[in-house]
């Protein structure tokens, strides 16, 4: 039984955790999406599960290495709606990467559809990684 | 055995005494218990869930008209699922599958889970207008709407106390 309730929980939507003293700007809940990363032969992949997001309620910000994704999910309930059975909860999305330096920031791509994002980053070409050349000090 | 109608409460807003009084709470453990028992002692069994395999969440609400099944399947179209319904039972039925399966692409990372599933959501008898369901997808949400019968709408009725 135990064994089963730990893989339970793996398909369940974790939650962001805010850091102590922080306050969220906006309400109700947020939740990491779930993702897969794929490297291509031209570039890496990113395919992100946002089940009710549209595509304008992405928020997708690139701000050094550091990319934000955010998803913003809207629930209509009309009157006298009761939630009788609930396995997953519902909110917002949000996860940070950070980006290596392989990935050519100005050709990034991202589609939605059908609730996943898709964000095609080719790598950059030229040389990979950067040399530093160290003079001594005179 | 994982249950297969987990009742896992996390919306802080229903209260718990529900469980006591709600004819869907009474229903749900049943199912659970009839299948818990039939697995007991098949730790074996050769149906078990493997690692990664796809299940939806669901989610049933309720209004005075009808009972909305809700159910996350990111990635997937109406083309790609089947929704039936019996006297007793909602099932929802489909596969997700892998978006691309490409030639030299390694994973870094996985943690979305592919596969065909299959979901039973039982339901009261007689509550539900069979003619009148509909189901829809919207970014990756399937809603299945689920009228009441009429005659299921006033099974609750407020009596008004008066004051001898």
């Amino acid at each position: 039984m135990s064994d089963e309730t730990t893989r339970e929980f793996e398909v369940e939507k974790q939650m962001v955790e805010t850091p102590e003293g922080v306050e969220t700007t906006r309400t109700g809940r947020t939740y990491v999406p779930r993702i897969d990363i794929v490297e291509l032969n031209e570039g890496i992949r990113l395919l992100a599960d946002l089940p009710g997001v549209a595509e304008n309620s992405l928020d997708i910000v690139l701000e050094n290495d550091q990319l934000t994704i955010e998803g913003f999910v809207e629930v209509e309930r009309p009157s006298g709606y009761e939630l009788v059975h609930t396995e997953y909860g519902i909110g917002n999305f949000r996860r940070v990467f950070k980006l290596s330096d392989q990935v050519d920031q100005e050709k990034i791509t991202a589609t939605i559809k059908h609730g996943v994002l898709q964000m095609d980053m080719p790598f950059a070409s030229g040389p990979r990684t950067r040399k530093i050349a160290v003079q001594a000090a005179s | 055995m994982r249950n297969l109608i987990p009742w896992r409460r996390q919306e802080q807003d229903v209260s718990l005494s529900r469980q006591n009084d709600d004819p869907f709470y009474g229903l749900w453990q049943n199912v659970n218990r009839v299948f818990d028992d039939f697995f007991t002692g098949y730790d074996m069994m050769p149906f078990g869930p493997m690692k990664n395999e796809f299940s939806p969440s669901v989610n049933v609400a309720e209004t005075d008209e009808a009972i909305e099944v809700t159910a996350e399947l990111p990635g997937m179209s109406e083309k790609d699922v089947d929704v039936s319904l019996t006297q007793d039972a909602l099932t929802i039925k489909g596969e997700k599958k892998q978006e691309h399966e490409e030639k030299g692409q390694d994973y870094y990372h996985m943690e979305r889970s592919y596969g065909s599933f299959s979901r039973v959501i039982p339901l009261p008898r007689d509550m539900v207008d069979a003619d009148k369901v509909e189901a829809s997808f919207d970014k990756g949400v399937l809603r299945v709407t689920l009228p009441k019968l009429e005659k299921a709408q006033h099974i609750s009725r407020r009596i008004p106390v008066k004051n001898s």
